[in-house]
């Protein structure tokens, strides 16, 4: 990808590179078929968690790519990369600190007195 | 930033654009400035974003099973064509900086139209998406009142159901909903409660069936009942749970009016024989609500046993996974709470879809300005940030899709 963007359209003297035709057609050819991998997948039984999983995992390649090649972050400076890094690792952080104790939590929340609220998850306690 | 300023100002030498402000050393420094400027607010963007994905992840651990039957009432065929209307966009959008930057001007007016085009093509399946789920009462919070099952079944609710004694109700099978009338008690959100609905005093049924040749028709009074305890999914249905006495007939509605099956949309036991058909009419009097089953049970059908101050014991009926008791459920009632999921869907969707108008705005902004020929590879930068804001729109997108309309 590198060599073909130095013999196109970056001359290394406009404000930022240009993305070439085959690059961006790449990108959007790719989203396009793992669009119908994602789709295609959710009908085949790998059950729960791993269907999940693989939903994921694509999901993260697609946002990857859309990152790295529509949103220019491979040919941009490293500080912008180093930010969206940092976003990200922020918003891990935060949602997985919210998460921390959510097993503690009720599992439903009172809003009628005639179904009492169950137990936590966790442990079962034996009679 | 007008034309004027710039003239006034005339210091800076060959910068081609009449748009890099003053207090720009040049136009690089004015692109990187706001490039710097937008990647911060993207930051910020999934940083907000991802507080609506802390609720998504805390619900579905907690109620799988919600999901899992959820899901059903979304269509996969609108999301996976709102995915790629987006990507499309995306696409355009990518391409519009690359035709700015190379000066191809018809060719940026072009793309930045098709993007706009886009941006109204997925708003327009999302308009479709949301008008259905208003008209068959798939919404948020307490408004969470659907008409059907995530299966497709027939449910009762608000709009076919009214409260109080009720005279009776008629069962449309071509339309699988209460024609007319209603039944006692209040079905509400709460399936465990629609197990069985009320006692009723029954005075007449009405039913319109076929046979296996002929139609019959007939009306008749209830002189007696059959005492054979009616399976669960038998539509609706009504038994005499007492000792069959003819002086009183006293009929009990039990069935699960959560679920009607295919065929016989109605079932009525009576006499000794099983009345079904197309259109049942059971018209019942004097009812009182049914008292509730002695031990509270969950979604899962566990008996939940007070277990000491503030505590509950779980007596494990059988050991299936919720998973799999989900999909058992996929075609009955909603599991309680199933609101939850719609009000998530309806945050995430709802914010997703406030940040593709605002994208609509920005680059109708931006096509004005581009009819103009007010961008080149000397002034771009709008066209950038634009691009980089819709991207991060897709971005988000990409991982709604599967984890709202793809649950396995």
């Amino acid at each position: 990808m590198a060599s073909d963007h130095d013999k196109h359209d970056d001359h290394g003297h406009g404000l930022a590179h240009v993305a070439s035709s085959k690059t961006l057609l790449g990108t959007w050819i790719t989203l396009m078929f793992l669009t119908v991998i994602t789709v295609t997948a959710t009908r085949i039984d790998l059950g729960p968690s791993y269907n999940l999983a693989l939903a994921m995992a694509i999901a993260v390649v697609k946002a990857t790519l859309v990152l790295l090649f529509f949103m220019h972050l491979r040919y941009d400076k490293l500080f912008h990369s180093v930010l969206v890094a940092g976003g990200i690792l922020a918003a891990a952080l935060f949602v997985g600190f919210a998460l921390m104790d959510s097993s503690q939590y009720q599992q439903t929340i009172i809003w009628d007195p005639s179904h009492p609220p169950l137990p936590p998850f966790g442990p079962i306690p034996v009679p | 930033m007008s034309q004027a300023q710039h003239d006034a100002h005339d210091g800076h030498g060959d910068h081609g654009s009449p748009f890099i402000q003053h207090h720009f050393d040049d136009g690089q420094h004015q692109f990187d400035t706001g490039k710097l400027g937008i990647w911060f607010f993207l930051v910020q963007e999934i940083l907000f974003f991802s507080a609506l994905f802390v609720a998504y992840i805390l619900y579905r651990n907690h109620h799988p099973e919600i999901f899992a039957y959820a899901h059903h009432y979304l269509d996969v065929k609108w999301g996976a064509i709102n995915t790629a209307v987006l990507i499309v966009s995306s696409l355009t959008a990518a391409w519009s900086v690359r035709a700015a930057q190379l000066n191809q001007q018809k060719l940026l007016v072009g793309l930045l139209a098709a993007t706009i085009a886009c941006a109204f093509g997925f708003l327009g399946i999302k308009y479709v998406e949301y008008t259905h789920k208003i008209h068959e009462g798939i919404l948020f919070g307490n408004r969470f009142d659907p008409c059907v099952s995530s299966g497709g079944e027939a449910l009762p609710n608000k709009k076919n159901h009214c409260h109080g004694v009720k005279s009776s109700v008629v069962w449309d099978a071509k339309t699988k909903a209460a024609a007319k009338g209603c039944l006692e008690g209040d079905f509400d959100q709460d399936p465990a409660m629609a197990r069985i609905q009320a006692s009723c005093e029954v005075a007449e049924v009405t039913f319109q069936g076929t046979g296996a040749k002929r139609v019959e028709q007939s009306r008749r009074s209830i002189v007696a009942c059959d005492t054979t305890p009616l399976e669960g999914k038998t539509g609706w249905a009504a038994r005499r749970p007492r000792a069959a006495s003819s002086a009183s007939p006293c009929w009990e509605l039990i069935n699960n009016p959560w679920v009607c099956p295919k065929g016989p949309a109605a079932m009525v036991y009576y006499g000794d024989h099983a009345a079904r058909g197309h259109q049942i009419e059971i018209e019942v009097a004097n009812c009182k609500a049914a008292p509730k089953p002695t031990e509270p049970t969950d979604v899962f059908g566990d008996v939940v046993r007070p277990g000491g101050p503030g505590q509950a014991t779980y007596v494990r009926h059988e050991p299936v996974s919720k998973h799999e008791l989900a999909l058992e459920v996929s075609n009955g009632p909603p599991p309680p709470h199933t609101n939850m999921f719609f009000s998530i869907y309806f945050a995430m969707t709802g914010l997703h879809g406030l940040h593709v108008l605002m994208g609509i705005f920005v680059y109708i902004w931006l096509l004005i300005r581009a009819t103009k020929g007010q961008f080149g590879p000397a002034y771009f930068g709008p066209v950038d940030y634009a691009a980089l804001y819709w991207h991060l729109v897709d971005l988000i997108w990409i991982f709604l899709f599967p984890l709202l309309y793809l649950i396995h």
